[in-house]
């Protein structure tokens, strides 16, 4: 059998893993360093290789899991995939080398936790099969469940950790309710060919629901996010940076794969109840973020945020949205996850993340302050930087089917530019805190290191959008036309 | 299916090879532990071998037997029986291994429990071919026999003589109320053979007194699998009687009397569907919803795995209450990995011989990390969470309730597996995260345990990665009782 790209892409970290448990304890950083940055080389061939020009599943493969049910696990990249597939991978070595000094105990199981993480999170993506999906859409709870409780900073992490599994199992576990719904209907849980499926209107609204209540925690949208802020506070850093950058884009991911070209009717039929909610969310936590004293927690809010919009660019249900969405996921993938690994730098030297014992930061870590100055400007969505043509996108999509939805949504722009400018000005300006200046030293050799390939993210994306859109043009048009929208 | 004469014994070799040799090791143990040459030796450990050996025997003669199919009297042999046999035999087995240790260091030192546990396996072996009241019910009752003086064995413990006299309470009680049953319907049919019964009533209209003896027989069945709302015995018994006879109670007799129940139920009553389905159903959403409340209240580790214990057995009703193919295929599916789990978690236990409460648990990480992983690996999949062994079973389970119409079923099922999660992760959160407030020493784990250990964590963590064989056989199984 040819082992093709994708499936050495999947399988590797896990095997690494594996491996990992069995090489003496100096070798591990290196090794588990080095072998995610070799997963990431191999996407980026798997990026240049993928061809732009189709919509069907690229480096297509399938492997017999369940015959006797009629169960394969097939995979493939797509338009949309193909970028998650890249995000990730390039997300996993920066979770490495940001515990490289601050992880002191279990280095090991870190190193373990975050390749095996690795795995699960590239399967979701790349599984064409509903229930392999939903397999492996929980399955990533165990290793974030131990990333949090082991390497979490406080007491507090326990009830996080509890929070994060809870909320998020009861959520999907209806989604394997109407999997199986699905599965006895249809007799196949194969991807592809559901598409060809017709469900009933009133079964597609009840199954829409149920995938809702799955991806709506997971995005999260306003009435079940409390989990978000909460895991966030309490994971480690790399845990934050895997948390905002991949598994908040499995909800909207699920949204755009699965709720939208499966259900067209039960989607159009809750269009408003979606705008509804994802505006209240851009308002809701913009405001909240606005009262925060916690610096991850202001920019988890700002993720809830962020990625709110997202939700209402995908159910804006036209190109522009819907890329723009696309676009938008990934720049937050970016942007929040370099945000919190600049968190993440300051508590590795103070050990506070309360924001008033925080000021003049610019006078003692001159390199962080503009570091810090980049990623908030990326963050409010300034043009040329990656989330502005997101938003751009999403707004201008939103705008044709929904002006008014697209007026509120906008005015989180307004806020969003308030609490990020407030937040760096109380970070970076006013008097230095003196009891905390001798803690204070500039980023090192590393940490620099760490935040360049974030930075050029950034910029590319936000100056040259068509290296990113014209990969998705062709299957974001096809999953339109599949809806009829 | 063939017929057997009467001098034909071809049938119950195993039975007959098990129970001649417990009769000699029955001999054998008693003129040895007596013998004032030999200095009055302990022979448990010693009997205990040789009934592991036994077991394998049977094991083989049970995988081997000359005849695939046949009915002998009150007997039957067909795939459904002999996959139990087998089922059953393992579980006796890998439950004497695991205690191997258990019984040495508790110096329970009399070797008549092995004798007792080889003698209900026999028992168990003949209630899953029994093939008509009388057998079904003198399997059942040798079977509980054994049983009250296995929960009684360790003599001078209060919590083990409690434990044997509530279990032969209820016990006896259950019994009755299962004759009565029979009784009932033996007087209206004048019939007692399965497969009469199964002629008899195909398609003819149903009087009450019939429903009213399968009603009994029911409720005589869910006593004896501890179901909601007849479980209260259970987790006082499970608790009282001594770790290594405990894993043996939770698994071995649940495998016998499901098989048992089933075969009745939907083969004999297969026309009376809809009467008992309800009741069946009633009793699983119980069992599900009372196990999930009641073990997040639990101090000690076996009164929560007991709820927890209860909880599948509603898992396994819902199943079971389908009453199609899918619903009996997802009941053995449950039960192979139920029974896995169960093994796991139980050698666990008897490794860390002093924990009785949960917060003796502590920081297990520090003291014994492979163990702690065990453990979680194991604490996950009873939780059913994905990609591991538990989750496999549980969504073909819920599948089966969904194509049966069992909705409602289906629903609380996974909302109450999201409910009993809590306690599983407690127990994580307590092995992982929490800081000790007094450190124990653990003793080192005997070979034969970190044997079932590594076996079965083998099977939890990797069975998703190709579980097609279960599958296949399971459905095999099933399908005895469509043709």
């Amino acid at each position: 059998m040819e082992f093709s790209l994708l499936s050495l892409i999947l399988f590797f970290p896990c095997f690494t893993a594996v491996f990992l448990l069995f090489v003496p304890s100096n070798l591990v950083k290196i090794l588990g360093l080095s072998a995610s940055c070799f997963n990431f080389l191999l996407s980026l061939i798997l990026w240049i290789r993928f061809d732009n020009s189709t919509a069907h599943f690229q480096f297509f493969e399938s492997f017999s899991w369940l015959p006797s049910a009629n169960i394969e696990f097939g995979i493939g990249v797509d338009g949309i995939t193909i970028y998650f597939v890249v995000l990730t991978t390039f997300l996993v070595p920066a979770c490495l080398l940001v515990g490289w000094t601050s992880i002191q105990h279990s280095v090991r199981e870190y190193y373990v936790a975050f390749l095996i993480l690795e795995s699960l999170m590239l399967a979701v993506f790349v599984t064409l099969d509903l229930l392999l999906f939903y397999v492996f859409f929980e399955s990533v709870l165990i290793p974030m469940f131990f990333i949090i409780g082991i390497w979490g900073s406080r007491e507090r992490k326990i009830r996080a950790a509890f929070q994060f599994f809870l909320y998020t199992l009861l959520g999907s576990v209806l989604m394997l309710l109407a999997i199986l719904l699905i599965y006895f209907q249809a007799g196949t849980t194969d991807y592809q060919i559901l598409l060809t499926t017709n469900f009933s209107e009133k079964r597609q609204l009840l199954l829409w629901l149920a995938f809702f209540s799955s991806f709506a925690v997971k995005v999260p949208m306003i009435p079940v996010h409390i989990w978000l802020p909460e895991a966030h506070v309490e994971a480690p850093t790399a845990g934050s940076v895997i948390l905002a950058g991949i598994l908040l884009k499995l909800g909207t991911y699920g949204f755009l794969r699965f709720s939208i070209p499966m259900f067209p009717h039960a989607t159009l039929f809750f269009t408003p109840l979606i705008y509804t909610m994802s505006v209240i969310a851009i308002i809701y936590a913009s405001l909240t973020t606005l009262r925060q004293v916690d610096l991850k927690k202001i920019i988890a809010y700002s993720s809830v945020a962020h990625m709110n919009y997202v939700t209402l660019g995908i159910f804006s249900l036209n190109l522009q949205g819907i890329e723009g969405s696309i676009l938008l996921m990934l720049s937050h993938g970016l942007v929040s996850s370099a945000l919190f690994l600049c968190v993440g730098c300051l508590y590795e030297r103070t050990h506070t993340r309360l924001i008033r014992y925080y000021g003049g930061c610019v006078q003692t870590m001159p390199i962080f302050s503009m570091l810090f100055l980049f990623f908030t400007l990326g963050n409010i969505s300034l043009p040329g930087t990656s989330s502005f043509v997101g938003e751009f996108l999403i707004l201008s999509g939103v705008f044709q089917t929904n002006p008014f939805a697209g007026c509120l949504a906008a005015s989180g722009m307004i806020f969003g530019t308030a609490y990020s400018m407030w937040l760096y000005n109380r970070l970076a300006f006013t008097n230095a805190k003196y009891h905390l200046f001798t803690a204070y030293s500039d980023l090192n050799r590393r940490e620099i290191a760490l935040f360049l390939p974030f930075v050029f993210g950034v910029l590319w994306m936000g100056l040259f959008p068509e290296v990113f859109l014209e990969g998705m043009h062709v299957s974001v048009s096809h999953l339109i036309q599949h809806g009829n929208f | 299916m063939k017929e057997l004469f009467l001098n034909d014994f071809k049938l119950a070799i195993p039975e007959l090879f098990l129970i001649s040799i417990s009769i000699f090791l029955l001999v054998y143990g008693v003129v040895y532990s007596t013998s004032n040459l030999k200095g009055y030796p302990i022979l448990s450990n010693n009997i205990s071998r040789l009934a592991l050996i036994t077991l394998c025997f049977s094991i083989i003669l049970v995988m081997n037997h000359p005849i695939k199919e046949a009915v002998f009297f009150s007997l039957i042999l067909d795939d459904f029986s002999s996959f139990l046999k087998v089922l059953i035999l393992i579980c006796s087995f890998t439950s004497i291994l695991i205690s191997l240790d258990y019984l040495k260091e508790e110096k329970l030192n009399s070797f008549e429990p092995i004798i007792l546990i080889l003698i209900s396996t026999v028992s168990m072996l003949l209630m899953v071919s029994s093939y008509d009241f009388i057998s079904m019910y003198l399997g059942i009752e040798l079977q509980s026999l054994c049983f009250y003086v296995l929960a009684a064995c360790k003599r001078d413990s209060e919590f083990s003589t409690e434990a044997g006299i509530k279990y032969f309470l209820l016990g006896a009680f259950s019994s009755g109320l299962l004759l009565f049953g029979c009784s009932l319907i033996y007087g209206f049919t004048g019939l007692i053979h399965f497969e009469e019964l199964a002629k008899v009533f195909s398609g003819i209209e149903h009087t009450n007194a019939i429903k009213l003896g399968i009603l009994f027989l029911a409720v005589g069945f869910l006593f004896k699998l501890t179901a909601v709302p007849f479980h209260m015995w259970a987790p006082d018994v499970y608790e009282g009687a001594p770790n290594s006879i405990t894993a043996f109670f939770l698994i071995t007799p649940k495998i016998a009397i499901l098989g048992l129940f089933v075969r009745l139920f939907l083969y004999s009553f297969y026309d009376f569907l809809f009467s008992w389905q309800v009741i069946l159903l009633i009793s699983s959403i119980a069992s599900m919803i009372l196990a999930c409340f009641a073990a997040m209240a639990q101090k000690k580790i076996k009164r929560l795995l007991v709820y927890s214990a209860i909880g599948h057995v509603g898992y396994m009703l819902l199943a079971f209450s389908c009453g199609n193919l899918e619903g009996i295929q997802a009941l053995f599916i449950y039960l192979v990995i139920y029974f896995i789990m169960t093994i796991n978690m139980f050698a666990s236990i008897l490794s860390l011989r002093h924990v009785k409460y949960i917060a003796d648990l502590h920081q297990l990480v520090r003291t014994n990390p492979l163990l702690s992983i065990t453990m979680g690996v194991n604490l996950f999949s009873i939780a059913g969470i994905p990609p591991l062994a538990g989750f496999c079973s549980k969504f073909y389970l819920f599948f089966a309730a969904i194509s049966s119409s069992l909705y409602l079923g289906a629903l609380i099922g996974v909302l109450t597996s999201v409910v009993s999660c809590f306690y599983y992760i407690r127990l994580i959160k307590i092995i992982y995260f929490e800081s000790p407030k007094t450190w124990i020493h653990y003793s080192t784990i005997d070979k034969e345990k970190s044997l079932i250990l590594a076996i079965t964590s083998f099977f939890i963590l990797f069975f998703f990665c190709y579980p097609s064989p279960l599958f296949i056989f399971t459905h095999k199984i099933a399908l005895t009782f469509i043709i």
